[in-house]
C-alpha cells in the first residue's frame, strides 16, 4: 500500500465530493472487497482540492461560515466535480486555524476572512495562482510561508499519526479507505493469529500514551490470557487536561485509525464489544467518532462476521460523565456501568476484571492510532524511532512519535507530533519557535496539571517516559506548558491544586483533604502569609499525598508542588521570607508606584485606571493611591515611558 | 491456606481473606476509619495503608483491600506508614475537629493537634471552601462531622439496596446525602445509616421527616424493642432466633444478607416458606389461652395517651427479674421510680360496656402486684376496686397480709385517670377520679403510676378455631364445655379438649388442673385403644341421598362430611351424637337415626295408644303406662 507523505502522492489520491461518491460495492463482504474498493476510489480523483481545517477550534475560528462561502463560490465555477472541498479535521497549528490549503499547489493560507475567499477561489483554485496579500509571515524568521510544505511549525516534525489529518474528511470512510486505510484490518485477518498481532505490538515497544507508558502488547496479552466470557476494549478519549487536546484533533480528524486499531486490538485479545469513552465536552468528537463507527459498520468493517472472517465486533459511544477523574481506568469504567467515576483499589487488574468484571483492555486515543500503522510498517519500523531498546524488556525504552499539545507562552502553539526522545529543546525553541514577546524561558510544565515543571537545566533532556518520571514530572496525556519570566511559579501551582481540587473525587483521605490543605498552604504563600514552618509542612503534606492516594490523580497531583519547591525554591523563599513575588503576579506582594522622574503625566494610567486609584494633574507626575488600587496592573501594561513600577 | 509473614509473624491465612482480616485475625492491630465487617472494602481513609514486600518489590498498599497471597511480606508499622497515619490523621483532626472519633484515630497514632489553620483564617481568599462544607454539614449530618468514611452511603446502597443515600459533589465539596439534597420517600427509615455512623453524625429528620421507629417487642408488651432478627423470648421452644419478614429488609429491598453472610453455620435461609403440615391425630387439646382486654377502648382511663398509664402485663414485665427494666420498677421515662401507685380493678370485666363477666384473676393480680411495689419502692399503693374477690385457699390470707402491709383499699369504679390538675399538690400526677362508696365521697388520688388490670378476652380468633375444631364458643367467646359441673374438660366434639382460659377466665392453678385433666383423658383413650360410641346414630341411605349438603352444615358435631367421588354425604358414627337434626332436615328423607326409624317411632306411637284406641278411653285423672306396664307400678 502506499502512503500519502508528498504532494505528489496528494494530488494522486485527492478524492471527490463527498456527495458525488457512489459505492458501488455498497457493503464490504469478503477481504478482497477492501482493496477492491480501494481501487475504485482512486481512480476518482479531481484536480483540485481545497482544504478547511474545521475542528473544534477551527470552528471557533469561524471555519463554518468559511465552509459555506467556499461552497458557494465553489459552485460558483461550475467545475463540476474537478474541485473538492475537503473539510477536515484539526490540522495542529492552532495559531493558523482555520487553515485554508489549495492543492495540488499547496498554497496555505490562514485564517483567511470571508470577503478574501472569492479572490481565494478565483485565483487559486481556478487558475493555480497564489494570493500574496493572504500568507503568512512567521513570527519567528519573519519569512512569508507560500505553502503547506514550507510551514516551519510542521518541518520539524514527524507527523505519522497526524499527516493523515490532511487527506480525510473525518465523515467519509471513503478517504480514509482511499489512503490505506483498514489494510492493517486485512492484513491482520489474512496473515496474523490473534497471538501473533499481541507479539507484533509487544514487539514495536508501543507503550500506553494515556502517560502512564504501560506497553500495550503486556496489557494486551494478559488480557487474553484472562479468564471471560466476553472482553472488552475501551478507547479512553476523556481527555481532561486543561491545555491538552492531543486526542480531540486525533478523534476529529481521523477516527477511523482509532477504530482500526480497536478491531486489530479486539481480534488480538479476543474482545467482541468496544466502547470509546468520549468527553462530554467534546460534542464534535462525540458526533464525529459516532459516525464513524456508523459508516464502518454500514459497510460492514463492524458488526457480525466481519468481512467473513468469522469474526464480530461492535463498538458502542459511551460520553464522558463530566469529571476529570473519569479518565482514570476503574472510574472510567465505574463511569461506563452508570455508576458515578470514582476509582477503586486495582489489586485485581481491568485486564482481569474491568467493565462489568470482565477482562477489558483500555486504552489511549492516540495508542489506538498507532496500531494500524504497527502492523502496516511493521514492529522493526516502529522500534526505530524513539529510545532505548525494547527487544528485552517492553519497559527498556519509548517507542514511536508522541503527540504534544505546546501551549503557553510560546509563538508558535498547536499540536506536535515528534519522535520520543526528542529534546524539550527542539520542541519549544525548534518547533515552537522560542518564548513569545522575545521574553525569557523559565520552565515548562508537561503532563497535564498534575505534571511537574521542568527548568532550563532540563531543556536538553530527551522526553521519554522514564526521564519525565525521573524529574518528577510525567508523559501524561501530552499537554506542555511553557512558562516565561513572568509566571510565577507558586501561583502556578496553586492555580493546577485549585483545579485538581475541584477535579479530587473526594473518595480518599489524602486526595481530597490533602489537596485542600495543600492549597490552603499555597494560598497563605501567595498572601505572604506563610512561614517557614507552612513550608515543611507543605513538603510534608504533598509527599504523603504522593504516597498514599488511592489513583492515579492523587498521587500525580502534589507533582507541580513539588517540582517547583524543588527546581525553584528560591521564588518559594522570595514569598515566604521576603513577602515578595519575583514574578509580580501575587498581588497581596506586589506594590504598583509611579516614577515621577519617568512619569510624563500622559494621564492614560488615569484613564485606565477602573478604580480610579490614580491621581495627577496633566503633565504632572501621577500618584497611585495604594488604599484603592486593585493592583490589576493595567497602568503597568499601558505607560509607555515605563514609569509605573512593579514592585 | 496461604503463608503471610505480617510483622515478622508467620501467618497462614485463609485465601480470600485481605490482609486486615488476616493480621486482626492475628491480633495485629491496625487502624481504620472506613472499614466494617459487613461491606465491601472500600480503600478511602488510607488509615490502613501498609508496607508489602513481594517478589523483592516493596510498596504501600491499602491492607483493607489487598487480599493475602503466598509470599507477602507485610510491615504494619514502619516509620513511613506511621508518617502517613499521623499525616492522615492531622487532616481529618482539620476536618472535624470535633469527632470523638477522629480523635480517638489521631491519638492512636500519635497525633494531639493538627498543624493545618482553620479554613476560614485570615489569609481568606473566598475560595468557598469552608462555606460548601458548612453547607457540606447541613443536609443530613449534625455537628459531629461527617468524615466521609462513607459507611451509610455503601450499606444503604450496596447492602440494603435502598438506594436513599448517596455522595454529592466532589474533592472537597463531597458530601453524604440525599437525592438532589431533599427529604427522600425512598429512605425506608430502618435507621441502619445512623447505626453504622462512626461518628454518629446523621440526623434522621433530615432524610425523612420521621425518626426511625423501633421494633416493640412483643415479649416485653412495647416495653423494649427487638431487631427484626431475634429470639421470640427467653426459652422459647425452639430456643432459636426467628426473621420477621414485615421488618427484615431483605424481604422489601431484594439486599441485605449480612445474617446470612455471617451466620458461621449457614443456618439462615431467606429463601424459606411457611408452609401448612397435615398431622393427622386422634384427639385434640385447645389450650389456647386468653387476649388481655385493649384498655384503649376505655378512654378515660387514658392508657396510650397518658404515658405513665401501664396495663397490668406490662406492669408484670417491668417487675420481672428478666424484663426490660431488669425488675426495677420504674416510670415510662425509664429511670423515675414512682412514689404512688394506684392499680385499678375491673377494667373492661364485671361492665354493662364491655365484658359482664368477672375476670377472675384480677384480685389477686393486684393484690400480689401491690405487694411487689412495696417491697421494691417505697411507693404507696391504692387499689380501687368493686369487690375484693381473694376466693380460694390461702387468698384471702394473703389480702389480710396486705392490709396490714398498708396497701391502701378504695372500694369504689374509678371514673377517670387524667393529668389536669385542679390543686397545686395535684401538678405533674395523675390523678384518679373515684367515688369511694365506702365513705360515700368522691375522691382524686394524685398518684405517679397507674395500672390497669385489664380484663382476660377471649381469644380474638377462638370462634374461628372453635369452628375449625368443631367446637361452639358461649356468648362472651370462651369455648362451650360439654357440661359445666360434670364435664368441664372435654367438648361436644368427640376427641377434641379444653383446658385453661380458653374456657373461661381462670388463674394458673385452675389451668393447670385442667390442664393436667385433660391430658389425663386424652391418655385414658389412647391407653384403651378403642372409643365407645353412642347407640343412637344416624345413618344415610346413600340410595336415596341426593348430595344436596343442607346436612353438612347443620350437624353440631361436624359429624356429617360430603364425599365427593361418590355425590353423596356420609356420617362419621364416632362423632355422631344421634340427635336427629339431620334426620329432620334431610329434604329427601335418606338419613334415618339408627332406633329411631320412622317405623320405630310409628311403631311406639302405636303402642302408647293401643290401650286408648282398642281397650278402652282415656280417663279423666287417669296416669298413663305404657303398653303393657301396669298401672300401678308407675
Amino acid at each position: 500500500m502506499t502512503r500519502v507523505s508528498t504532494p505528489e502522492d496528494v494530488a494522486r489520491f485527492s478524492g471527490h465530493y463527498r456527495q458525488d461518491l457512489e459505492l458501488s460495492a455498497g457493503y464490504l463482504s469478503i477481504l478482497e472487497d477492501v482493496a477492491r474498493f480501494r481501487a475504485e476510489l482512486c481512480q476518482r480523483q479531481p484536480e483540485t482540492v481545497v482544504l478547511v481545517s474545521r475542528g473544534t477550534c477551527g470552528r471557533a475560528r469561524g471555519a463554518d461560515s468559511l465552509i459555506r462561502t467556499l461552497e458557494k463560490e465553489i459552485a460558483r465555477t461550475e467545475s463540476n466535480g474537478r474541485v473538492r472541498l475537503r473539510i477536515t479535521g484539526c490540522l495542529g497549528y492552532c495559531d493558523c486555524e482555520p487553515i485554508v490549503i489549495i492543492r495540488p499547489r499547496g498554497y496555505f493560507y490562514p485564517r483567511p476572512k470571508d470577503e478574501d475567499i472569492p479572490e481565494i477561489v478565483d485565483k487559486s483554485v481556478m487558475r493555480g495562482e497564489p494570493v500574496e496579500r493572504l500568507f503568512m509571515k512567521d513570527v519567528v524568521t519573519g519569512q512569508i510561508v507560500r505553502t503547506e510544505n514550507e510551514v516551519p511549525f510542521y518541518q520539524n516534525q514527524i507527523r505519522i499519526l497526524f499527516e493523515s489529518n490532511f487527506e480525510i474528511d473525518p465523515t467519509s470512510i471513503e478517504d480514509y479507505i482511499r489512503i490505506g486505510g483498514y489494510s492493517a484490518l486485512v492484513k491482520v485477518f489474512r496473515e496474523m493469529k490473534p497471538e501473533q498481532v499481541i507479539e507484533e505490538v509487544t514487539r514495536s515497544g508501543l507503550r500506553g500514551r494515556g502517560g502512564a507508558g504501560f506497553p500495550t502488547g503486556v496489557k494486551w496479552a494478559s488480557c487474553r490470557k484472562a479468564q471471560g466470557e466476553s472482553k472488552y476494549v475501551i478507547c479512553n478519549a476523556d481527555e481532561g487536561d486543561p491545555g491538552a487536546y492531543a486526542n480531540r484533533g486525533l478523534l476529529e480528524g481521523n477516527p477511523h485509525s482509532v477504530i482500526e486499531g480497536m478491531i486489530i486490538g479486539a481480534y488480538g485479545i479476543g474482545a467482541d464489544e468496544g466502547y470509546v469513552y468520549v468527553r462530554t465536552e467534546y460534542p464534535l468528537a462525540v458526533e464525529l467518532v459516532a459516525k464513524a463507527i456508523g459508516e464502518a459498520r454500514r459497510i460492514g468493517l463492524l458488526g457480525k462476521n466481519i468481512l467473513d472472517t468469522g469474526f464480530s465486533f461492535d463498538i458502542k459511544v459511551n460520553r464522558g460523565g463530566g469529571a476529570f477523574v473519569c479518565g482514570e481506568s476503574t472510574a472510567l469504567m465505574a463511569s461506563i456501568e452508570g455508576r458515578p467515576g470514582e476509582p477503586r483499589a486495582k489489586h485485581i487488574h481491568t485486564v482481569e476484571k474491568g467493565l462489568w468484571d470482565r477482562p477489558s483492555t483500555l486504552n489511549n486515543v492516540e495508542t489506538w492510532a498507532n496500531i494500524p500503522l504497527i502492523i502496516n510498517r511493521g514492529a522493526d519500523w516502529f522500534a526505530q524511532i524513539g529510545t532505548g531498546d525494547v527487544s528485552q524488556n517492553p519497559w527498556g525504552g519509548s517507542k514511536g512519535t508522541k503527540i504534544f499539545s505546546l501551549v503557553g507562552k510560546v509563538n508558535r502553539t498547536g499540536l506536535v507530533e515528534v519522535p520520543m526522545g526528542i529534546s524539550l529543546r527542539e520542541v519549544i525553541f525548534g518547533i515552537g519557535g522560542g518564548v513569545a514577546d522575545g521574553k525569557k524561558f523559565k520552565g515548562v510544565q508537561t503532563g497535564g496539571p498534575s505534571g511537574g515543571v521542568l527548568s532550563e537545566k532540563h531543556l536538553d533532556m530527551p522526553i521519554d517516559y522514564d526521564q519525565l518520571v525521573e524529574v518528577g514530572s510525567m508523559m501524561g496525556s501530552g499537554g506542555m506548558i511553557v512558562m516565561d519570566e513572568n509566571t510565577c511559579m507558586v501561583d502556578f501551582a496553586r492555580f493546577f491544586l485549585g483545579f485538581l481540587e475541584d477535579e479530587s473525587c473526594g473518595k480518599c483521605t489524602p486526595c481530597r483533604e490533602g489537596i485542600a490543605r495543600m492549597l490552603q498552604i499555597l494560598n497563605c504563600i501567595c498572601q505572604g502569609e506563610a512561614s517557614e514552618a507552612d513550608l515543611s509542612l507543605l513538603k510534608e503534606l504533598a509527599e504523603v499525598v504522593q504516597e498514599a492516594s488511592l489513583c492515579q490523580l492523587g498521587t500525580t497531583a502534589p507533582n507541580p508542588v513539588l517540582t517547583t519547591m524543588q527546581y525553584f525554591p528560591e521564588e518559594y523563599e522570595a514569598h515566604v521570607r521576603n513577602h515578595k513575588c519575583p514574578a509580580g503576579v501575587c498581588k497581596r506582594l506586589i506594590t504598583f508606584t509611579i516614577d515621577a522622574d519617568k512619569c510624563t503625566g500622559c494621564t492614560l494610567c488615569a484613564k485606565s485606571c477602573p478604580s480610579d486609584a490614580v491621581e495627577g494633574e496633566a503633565k504632572q507626575p501621577h500618584r497611585i493611591l495604594p488604599e484603592k488600587c486593585t493592583k490589576c496592573g493595567i497602568c503597568y501594561d499601558v505607560c509607555k515611558p515605563g514609569a509605573v513600577v512593579r514592585d | 491456606m496461604v503463608n503471610v509473614v505480617i510483622d515478622g509473624k508467620r501467618i497462614a491465612a485463609e485465601e480470600g481473606l485481605t490482609v486486615l482480616e488476616a493480621a486482626r485475625r492475628a491480633g495485629i492491630h491496625i487502624p481504620t476509619l472506613c472499614h466494617h465487617e459487613s461491606l465491601a472494602p472500600y480503600g478511602a481513609c488510607r488509615f490502613c495503608i501498609v508496607e508489602v514486600t513481594q517478589r523483592g518489590k516493596t510498596r504501600l498498599m491499602t491492607s483493607c483491600t489487598l487480599p493475602v497471597s503466598q509470599g507477602q511480606e507485610i510491615q504494619t508499622a514502619t516509620e513511613k506508614v506511621m508518617r502517613i497515619r499521623r499525616m492522615l490523621a492531622e487532616l481529618m483532626l482539620a476536618r472535624c475537629p470535633a469527632s470523638r472519633t477522629v480523635r480517638a484515630i489521631a491519638a492512636d497514632v500519635g497525633v494531639k493537634k493538627s498543624r493545618f489553620r482553620a479554613l476560614s483564617d485570615a489569609v481568606c481568599q473566598a475560595c468557598g471552601a469552608c462555606e460548601r462544607r458548612r453547607n457540606g454539614l447541613s443536609t443530613i449530618v449534625g455537628e459531629a462531622g461527617c468524615i466521609l468514611c462513607g459507611m451509610c452511603v455503601r450499606l444503604c446502597d450496596d447492602v440494603l439496596k435502598i438506594g436513599a443515600l448517596a455522595f454529592e459533589g466532589r474533592g472537597a465539596n463531597r458530601q453524604v446525602t440525599t437525592p438532589f439534597r431533599e427529604m427522600t420517600e425512598v429512605c425506608m427509615v430502618c435507621g441502619a445509616c445512623s447505626s453504622i455512623c462512626p461518628t454518629h453524625a446523621i440526623e434522621h429528620h433530615r432524610i425523612r421527616p420521621r425518626e426511625p421507629q423501633p421494633i416493640p417487642s412483643e415479649f416485653e408488651e412495647g416495653l423494649t424493642s427487638r431487631k427484626p432478627i431475634y429470639v421470640p423470648f427467653p426459652q422459647a421452644v425452639p430456643n432459636v432466633p426467628v426473621i420477621d419478614p414485615v421488618h427484615c429488609t431483605h424481604f422489601k429491598t431484594g439486599g441485605c444478607n449480612v445474617c446470612e453472610d455471617n451466620c458461621e453455620v449457614q443456618a439462615i435461609n431467606h429463601a424459606m416458606q411457611d408452609e401448612i403440615r397435615e398431622i393427622e391425630v386422634g384427639n385434640i387439646i385447645l389450650a389456647t389461652g386468653w387476649d388481655l382486654f385493649d384498655c384503649r377502648r376505655i378512654p378515660q382511663y387514658g392508657y396510650g395517651r397518658l404515658p405513665n398509664v401501664f396495663t397490668s402485663l406490662e406492669f408484670e414485665r417491668m417487675c420481672n427479674a428478666s424484663g426490660p427494666t431488669g425488675g426495677r420498677i420504674v416510670l415510662r421515662d425509664g429511670v423515675t421510680e414512682p412514689k404512688s401507685v394506684c392499680i385499678v380493678h375491673c377494667v373492661g370485666s364485671r361492665d354493662a360496656h364491655y365484658n359482664q363477666y368477672c375476670s377472675s384473676i384480677c384480685c389477686m393480680l393486684s393484690l400480689k402486684l401491690g405487694h411487689l411495689v412495696m417491697e421494691k419502692t417505697q411507693a404507696k399503693v391504692y387499689a380501687c376496686y368493686i369487690d375484693m374477690r381473694p376466693n380460694k385457699k390461702d387468698y384471702e390470707e394473703f389480702y389480710q397480709r396486705l392490709l396490714e402491709e398498708g396497701m391502701l383499699f378504695v372500694r369504689g369504679k374509678v371514673a377517670e385517670v387524667t393529668d389536669v390538675a385542679r390543686f397545686p399538690h395535684e401538678e405533674g400526677k395523675l390523678i384518679v377520679q373515684v367515688e369511694d362508696t365506702l365513705l360515700g365521697k368522691q375522691r382524686r388520688i394524685p398518684v405517679d403510676m397507674v395500672v390497669l388490670m385489664g380484663a382476660l378476652e377471649p381469644r380474638h380468633d377462638a370462634r374461628e378455631i372453635g369452628l375449625k375444631a368443631g367446637i361452639s364458643c358461649g356468648a362472651a367467646g370462651w369455648f362451650i364445655e360439654r357440661h359445666p359441673k360434670l364435664d368441664p374438660v372435654a367438648t361436644m366434639t368427640d376427641g377434641v379438649f379444653i383446658a385453661g382460659a380458653c374456657q373461661g377466665p381462670k388463674d394458673i392453678p385452675d389451668s393447670v388442673a385442667q390442664g393436667a385433666a385433660a391430658a389425663a383423658r386424652v391418655q385414658g383413650l389412647i391407653t384403651k385403644g378403642t372409643v365407645m360410641i353412642e347407640p343412637v346414630v344416624a345413618t344415610v341411605d346413600e340410595q336415596r341421598c341426593s348430595g344436596c349438603r343442607i346436612c353438612n352444615n347443620l350437624c353440631p358435631f361436624n359429624a356429617i362430611a360430603f364425599v365427593a367421588d361418590d355425590a353423596v354425604s356420609r356420617i362419621n358414627a364416632v362423632l355422631c351424637k344421634g340427635c336427629g337434626t339431620c334426620v329432620a332436615a334431610c329434604p329427601a328423607g335418606a338419613i334415618a337415626g339408627s332406633h329411631f326409624a320412622n317405623e320405630q317411632v310409628e311403631a311406639e306411637i302405636e303402642g302408647l295408644l293401643w290401650d286408648a284406641h282398642g281397650n278402652g278411653s282415656w280417663a279423666e285423672g287417669e296416669e298413663l303406662a305404657p303398653a303393657g306396664v301396669p298401672n300401678n307400678e308407675l
